[in-house]
């Protein structure tokens, strides 16, 4: 049986309780690789972080647990929010992703740092994990913060554009990566991207958030071209 | 080399000076790394100077009240001033960092005017203090002279204090800092990891200001840490070499000022900003700019 991962209830999103998306209602499945697509200021980011939980719900209600245990995100973020101020280096930022394990006050045991380098090493990061963040190119920061996501022992993996100023070659890689992954530790996937192409390869489920209103199903149905032209001409009206 | 030896004599009759100098130098950088990390360099500029303003009215309200505090630098007068300066100090922080999260308004605009009219407040009210023409204007311009031993020793356990928790909840706060989503994802209280930071920020600006003016602590709170930026190449780097230039500058400065009868305060300050100027013009001819 599917063991659901994620209910959305009648949903409604927004920020300091003014709704941008409403009766968002969806379930998410373990080990299932979803996209979430649509145009800017749609709703896509307002969806992510309250999945998140860095934003709260505006009404309705969301359940995010496995057998009553909550859920571990792993989130990768867009790399070009971070302050280059920060002198940390690839290394300590994919650490930081183990965090969440270790106690208050203590050392981080070696055992996190060499999962850390584990995670580095499978994602091709491993060459510049004792650069600087900060000066690495975006498709490297990339593979690092998708490293750190990974380091946190994700049930869902949570990535906002990753692949935003990464070229073709490096987007291919890194998304044939991902999906090689978590089908083998059996994580689920919630992919937020404009890129079609990618969806189609990768992504089995796709929430389609245009104009207030939420599309879904697989990708072989929302994506054919009648149905994609009946979605525009609704929001055309 | 006489003075050298002079100063490092165990008999020394400005030891306390000298070691509250040093000891200020070495605590102040590591919460002036945060500072410069989450740019709050204006916090770090207005921040000693409101601290030094809840100093003088602290000072004052025995005055205001009809008491009288004839003993300068007793414990209690000392005591007094501590609760003012910490009181304002995480007051200004707190309201301060606040109105930052909300992120409306001009933060520039706000810390200058809290700068300019703390400034000005701390001269009205000490003007008008008998006991400030005598000595609590000399303290609030960094004449680090006369540091009792009490002084000494609740300056060191204060700062010993900041730096455990620095050194304890470096992660923690480290996070919170360079990534507050993700810090909310691991579930870390990013609200209580703020308020220790602050707290903690507060707690060294308080002691520094009580101890040697607010000129010195707000010297020693950023250019040290703006100065290692140039040269670190990692997190361990800045923080240790941002402690070392603020301890040996404030070694060095006391030495300069010792041997030239001039006050500490300023020739400290002076040579952080000369030590931080030749850094930059060594980095920038490093670089080939």
């Amino acid at each position: 049986m599917t063991e659901l991962l994620i209910t959305l209830d009648n949903l409604s999103i927004g920020y300091n309780g003014q709704p941008v998306l409403t009766g968002l209602s969806l379930s998410i499945t373990r080990a299932s690789f979803t996209a979430i697509l649509g145009a800017n200021g749609s709703g896509k980011s307002t969806l992510l972080k309250t999945l998140l939980g860095l934003l709260p719900p505006v009404a309705g209600r969301i359940d995010i647990a496995s057998a009553g245990v909550p859920l571990t995100f792993g989130y990768v973020p867009q790399s070009n929010q971070f302050d280059p101020v920060y002198l940390l280096t690839a290394f300590e930022v994919a650490l930081m992703g183990a965090y969440g394990r270790i106690r208050v006050g203590h050392l981080i045991p070696p055992a996190e740092r060499a999962f850390t380098r584990e995670c580095l090493r499978a994602v091709g990061a491993e060459d510049f994990s004792h650069k600087r963040f900060a000066e690495l190119s975006g498709g490297q920061q990339q593979r690092v913060l998708i490293a750190r996501a990974l380091t946190t022992r994700p049930d869902v993996l949570v990535l906002d554009e990753p692949t935003a100023g990464v070229d073709r070659e490096a987007t291919t890689a890194v998304l044939e990566f991902i999906t090689e992954i978590c089908k083998e530790k059996k994580i689920t996937v919630l992919l937020v991207t404009h890129d079609f192409s990618a969806v189609r390869h990768h992504a089995e489920k796709v929430i389609w958030l245009h104009e207030g209103k939420v599309y879904q199903g697989a990708v072989d149905e929302l994506l054919t071209t009648e149905r994609m032209a009946e979605i525009f001409e609704i929001g055309m009206g | 080399m006489e003075t050298l030896q002079q100063i490092l004599s165990i008999d020394f009759l400005l030891r306390n000076s000298l070691y509250t100098s040093v000891l200020v130098g070495f605590a102040c950088p590591l919460v002036g790394v945060f500072l410069v990390m989450r740019r709050l360099v204006f916090m770090g500029v207005a921040l000693p100077q409101i601290s030094s303003t809840g100093v003088a009215i602290a000072l004052s309200l025995p005055l205001w009240l009809g008491f009288k505090l004839t003993e300068h630098g007793s414990h209690s007068a000392h005591a007094l001033a501590f609760v003012g300066s910490i009181t304002f100090s995480l007051t200004a922080i707190l309201v301060l960092a606040f109105m930052e999260r909300r992120g409306r308004g001009q933060p520039e605009g706000r810390l200058g005017s809290a700068y300019v009219v703390a400034a000005a407040l701390s001269i009205l009210v000490l003007s008008k203090n008998p006991y400030g023409e005598i000595g609590w204007l000399d303290m609030l311009k960094g004449e680090v002279i006369t540091i009792s031993n009490f002084d000494l020793v609740l300056t060191a356990a204060t700062l010993t204090l900041v730096l455990a928790a620095l050194g304890l909840f470096h992660k923690e706060l480290l996070l919170v800092s360079f990534d507050r989503e993700m810090a909310i994802i691991l579930r870390k209280n990013v609200v209580f990891w703020d308020s220790l930071l602050y707290l903690l920020i507060g707690l060294t600006v308080s002691m520094a200001v009580l101890s040697v003016g607010p000129l010195i602590a707000f010297g020693f709170l950023l250019i040290p840490a703006l100065a290692a930026h140039q040269y670190a190449r990692n997190m361990r780097q800045f923080t240790l070499l941002a402690s070392l230039i603020g301890g040996a500058t404030a070694f060095l400065g006391f030495l300069i000022a010792y041997r030239w009868d001039l006050p500490v305060g300023p020739t400290d300050v002076v040579l952080l900003g000369v030590l931080y100027a030749i850094g930059w013009l060594t980095a920038k001819l490093l670089q080939g700019d």
